[in-house]
């Protein structure tokens, strides 16, 4: 449960070292600092429950300090009391989530009550634009936050416009956007995470009448079939769908199945289910049942080799997450038998 | 500065999200900003490690999988041993997920 108090420390640096440079951004969005304070008071929040943080925090710096000045501060720990469980956070106090601050007194900041009861109340359903069930659900748990390698928000692929989050996530909507979503300075290397795709991550659907008829092979769309699919939803050519063996003429379904709706397609299609769904290894899926034994190292690799069956590698600049604790480390060398 | 979006699966990464991911439903924050503090948050992490990290660590296992994919290695050890200065871990299973340390300083 405990985090090493080092690990505990330089989180609450990059805790604060996020919020001091992000709040240019956020004040020329015209985004009220207040929310700063809650955004920093929750993610601190959620660190002490699951442990990664031994609090209290001590703020010798304000967060709202600006400058450089801010981020330079190292909180320190007294290592002689003991450490106390998250036990004494569960109930956020206002003075926890806004901490009290000079500069922000006459600004529109949300009163402590309400923000509070909103915050830790679980929401609806419907409050969520996203599909999956793991996904940002923000109850509060005692353990570990949440499964690890869950995967992206919806919102984190949109582009960056006005959209209004408070709308149903309507499917494929933003699927046309998706190549350009990505951060340009960032690698992003997990998409897909859990090796477990979902609807959404389905090839775009072809807007309208974007449909291409195959002409490439065995599988030549003739042109009645491409009227038919032209319009799916017309009664003749839902009937075409659902019987499944229909001989002759019918075996150009294999070729794009594409432009169907999603549950369509999964009737459709050779009793096939769609791509990914069930084709996982047997491994992704023991992680996935497991996650409270899920052990994870995130590092970056210097070098890796191997000689026969023994592998090694020097890896740098690595959070570890293990039997519950993390453990941060700039060097670490591994050696593995295969 | 390119940065690995890596560590938002950590412990840290994720009350990170999941906290964004609350305030972006509720409406409090809008979707581009919350990309914003995550790409500051992929920063601020990178850098932390590289200087305010000191300790090493040493890994040994049985390397049950290898993956070599987009630059990344992911390597599953089973009855694996880390060592640091001031502990040692045992686990029946652990993941290893390493991105390409050459790919930040290009």
């Amino acid at each position: 449960m405990a985090a090493t108090t080092t690990t505990s420390a330089v989180y609450i640096n990059v805790i604060e070292d996020v919020i001091n440079k992000v709040r240019e951004e956020f004040l020329q969005s015209g985004v009220d600092e207040g929310v700063l304070s809650q955004l920093q008071a929750l993610w601190e929040h959620k660190m002490m429950e699951c442990g990664a943080i031994c609090g209290p925090i001590e703020r010798s710096s304000l967060p709202k300090q600006p400058g450089p000045g801010g981020s330079a501060i190292t909180p320190v720990h007294d290592l002689n009391v003991p450490y106390e469980g998250p036990e004494e956070y569960e109930t956020p106090t206002a003075d926890m989530l806004f901490p009290p601050t000079p500069l922000q007194t006459p600004i529109q900041t949300p009163l402590p009550g309400t923000s509070e009861h909103s915050m830790y109340h679980l929401p609806t359903p419907s409050d969520y634009p996203t599909p999956q069930d793991s996904g940002g659900v923000p109850e509060v748990k005692p353990g570990r936050p949440s499964p690890y390698m869950q995967p992206p928000s919806p919102w984190m692929n949109q582009r960056p416009l006005g959209v209004d989050v408070n709308v149903a996530y309507v499917e494929g909507r933003e699927e046309g956007d998706r190549g350009a979503s990505r951060q340009p300075t960032t690698q992003d290397f997990f998409v897909v995470p859990s090796g477990k795709r979902k609807r959404e991550d389905l090839p775009p659907q072809v807007p309208g009448s974007g449909y291409i008829p195959q002409q490439d092979g065995a599988g030549d769309a003739t042109y009645d079939v491409f009227q038919s699919e032209l319009y799916p939803y017309q009664g003749v050519a839902s009937e075409d769908y659902n019987t499944v063996n229909t001989p002759a003429g019918h075996e150009l379904h294999a070729g794009t199945p594409a432009v169907v709706a999603p549950n369509e397609a999964g009737d459709d299609d050779d009793d096939e289910p769609p791509l990914n769904e069930n084709d996982d290894d047997d491994l992704d899926d023991v992680e996935g049942e497991e996650p409270n034994t899920q052990h994870l190292v995130l590092a970056q690799f210097d070098k890796v080799t191997r000689t026969k069956s023994r592998w090694k590698c020097t890896l740098k600049d690595g959070i570890m997450h293990i039997n519950s604790k993390d453990i941060l480390f700039t060097k670490a060398t591994g050696e593995f038998d295969f | 500065m390119a940065t690995f979006e890596l560590y938002r699966r950590s412990t840290i990464g994720m009350c990170l999200t999941e906290t964004l991911d609350e305030m972006v439903s509720n409406g409090t924050l809008s979707p581009e900003i919350a990309i914003q503090v995550l790409v500051q948050f992929d920063k601020s992490m990178t850098e932390a490690l590289e200087n305010q990290v000191k300790s090493k660590v040493s890994v040994k296992g049985h390397l049950h999988t290898y993956r070599f994919c987009d630059n990344v290695w992911t390597f599953i050890l089973q009855d694996a041993v880390f060592k640091n200065e001031e502990c040692q871990e045992t686990v029946g299973r652990v993941k290893i997920v390493a991105c390409d340390s050459k790919l930040l300083t290009q």
